[in-house]
């Protein structure tokens, strides 16, 4: 479903990622994973566009998407997460949330902000993420927590095809993380493909049916779950272990 | 402990809930005063009548000038306050919708209350391109490359001689009497002012304005949210100097004469950007509260004071003690505190 050929992005003489191809297959949960400066944000900014990849294509569904623009690779169902929670200070989570919904022509562009039926989508996605309580409150008196599910509500709002999660559970506890993980899990049973970033091993090995392992720009292993637990070069690359033919 | 819940109560549960979510989601502000603005605008326009018995120019000129204000404060509120863009060279699409109505009333004879909307769409068309270019930037950047339009726009007008240069140009006055010649302006004015701030509200609840506010705090979020931010910005850059443009066209006739030294200053789009931050930027009652606030201030401290420089010095000091304690301005500060008088929410 989506593809990602040959991405490198430069920041001068910074490699941060340096030619790293991978695939996220349809109705999959793929994981991103490597150590800190792995490159797996800046992958994951070039995907959404965020920022302009060095080179490289990005292709979704069979369309190359990397010289578009963010809002319109949203258009085209591919909606993403910031790893520090991006929400929107002075309007209230379902103002959030709404925003996030698609806007058609100049003249959807002058239609009211919230009609009744984004107002109710919007609550009922609230209400899947058992956040309904919250809906008028300003998005600046929330809690870290209730950030991060805001962000993945508005996410939802968009009708994406797939989506890209930079640390949804990031900072959360364990508790939260685990109703985390059941939304992503309910979300992917419905037939979303996921993309996601996280560093807490766990989570990963349970919910993820394939993970690509990204260390120093590229990716260095790709595969199920317990193939990439036992693969050594995903051991040296966190560890810090020093490969045999570099050694050499 | 355990909570166990018969069949029949956990469905009246799902039903309490799904109730309580309906109502959330229809949850809408009601203490909003609609008819306070409008209430506001029929005594305004019955005010006319004090001419039958006596001469209440003065007070005419007051609410004309107070317009004009509203209507501009409230125009650059679109772009400084829903999308977060401080513009201080929107005295540009003023002095541009009073040369352009001027000129035509000039060669042609034709009304400014005619053209004005033109000269609101030339005005738009300006702003369009130069948003194109100068809304790249953000911040500080943006506010000099509005200040460098000013200028720029300053030495084109004083060197245009077909414009009349920095001699400027005078316009015909109409035939009425002195008792009656300020009305057609003033009707005028009144509604491009009432238009501005309507049309404010309309885009501040709108997807527009919802992407807008969306931008105003986090271009990048808002563009991963789905929304072309590039345009809107532009959209709003022309949408802000349109209204401006048209209360600068009806001004020029009012004036009779048009010179860059009274368009072309920067102090009319200071005054602008101190009406909204006053009053409350983003807000729709703020512009509106914040231009009626310094025109009074001004003429005040001018009374008072006469026109020394202390005058400005008296403005000054209120708005400096005045934003110590409203921040966000006079509507803003009181509706986050929830202290808003119903007759101020407008919005």
């Amino acid at each position: 479903m989506l593809e990602v050929k040959n991405l490198c992005k430069h920041f001068g003489g910074i490699k941060a990622v340096d030619g790293a191809t991978f695939t996220v297959e349809k109705g999959a949960i793929t994981a991103l994973i490597g150590p800190n400066g792995a490159g797996k944000t800046t992958a994951f900014n070039c995907i959404s566009r965020t920022a302009a990849p060095t080179s490289g294509e990005v292709w979704l569904d069979g369309e190359r998407i990397d010289h578009l623009r963010p809002h319109k690779i949203t258009a085209k169902g591919l909606s993403r997460t910031f790893q520090i929670s991006r929400n929107l200070g002075d309007m209230t989570v379902i103002e959030n949330v709404i925003v996030q919904s698609r806007v058609d022509g100049l003249r959807g562009l002058f239609r009211p902000a919230m009609s009744r039926e984004e107002k109710d989508k919007a609550m009922s996605i609230l209400d899947f993420l058992g956040i309904t309580r919250i809906a008028h409150e300003d998005g600046h008196n929330l809690s870290y927590g209730q950030k991060k599910l805001m962000d993945l509500a508005a996410l939802l709002m968009s009708d994406p095809k797939i989506i890209l999660l930079d640390e949804p559970a990031g900072g959360v506890n364990p508790s939260l993380m685990e109703e985390i993980v059941g939304h992503i899990r309910a979300l992917n049973d419905k037939g979303l493909t996921v993309l996601i970033v996280e560093h807490n091993m766990d989570l990963i090995m349970r919910l993820s049916h394939k993970v690509v392992v990204m260390a120093h720009g590229k990716v260095i292993c790709a595969g199920t779950p317990d193939v990439v637990r036992k693969d050594p070069h995903v051991l040296d690359a966190y560890l810090g272990g020093v490969l045999e033919d570099e050694a050499a | 402990m355990t909570v166990t819940l018969q069949d029949s109560s956990a469905s009246a549960v799902i039903e309490a809930r799904r109730t309580y979510n309906e109502k959330l989601s229809r949850k809408t502000d009601q203490t909003r005063a609609t008819w306070f603005p409008l209430a506001l605008l029929a005594l305004l326009a019955a005010l006319p009548l004090l001419q039958f018995v006596g001469n209440y120019n003065y007070v005419l000129h007051l609410v004309l000038f107070t317009a004009s204000y509203v209507a501009m404060a409230s125009s650059w509120n679109i772009l400084g306050g829903f999308a977060g863009y401080v513009s201080l060279g929107h005295a540009v699409f003023f002095g541009v919708g009073g040369y352009f109505s001027g000129m035509l009333l000039a060669r042609y004879g034709i009304s400014t209350l005619i053209t004005a909307p033109l000269a609101g769409l030339v005005a738009a068309a300006i702003g369009y391109g130069v948003g194109l270019v100068t809304l790249k930037v953000r911040g500080p950047s943006f506010i000099i490359s509005s200040i460098a339009l000013l200028m720029i726009a300053r030495i084109l007008f004083d060197n245009w001689h077909f414009i009349g240069g920095a001699n400027g140009l005078t316009l015909p006055t109409n035939d009425l009497t002195v008792q009656w010649a300020k009305l057609p302006y003033y009707y005028a004015m009144l509604a491009i002012a009432a238009f501005t701030v309507w049309s404010a509200y309309k885009i501040k609840h709108s997807k527009f304005g919802l992407g807008l506010r969306a931008l105003s705090k986090d271009e990048i979020k808002a563009e991963s949210a789905g929304i072309d931010t590039r345009f809107y910005k532009v959209v709003a850059f022309a949408l802000s100097a349109f209204f401006v443009g048209m209360a600068g066209a009806v001004w020029g006739e009012y004036l009779t004469y048009l010179r860059p030294n009274i368009f072309l200053l920067i102090l009319v789009s200071a005054n602008m950007v101190l009406m909204c931050i006053l009053g409350g930027k983003g807000t729709i009652a703020g512009p509106v509260i914040g231009a009626i606030l310094i025109v009074a201030l001004n003429e005040l401290f001018v009374a008072t004071m006469g026109a020394s420089e202390i005058n400005i010095l008296g403005t000054g000091l209120v708005m400096a003690i005045g934003l110590m304690f409203f921040p966000l301005g006079l509507v803003g500060t009181l509706a986050r505190s929830g202290k808003l008088p119903r007759i101020l929410n407008w919005d």
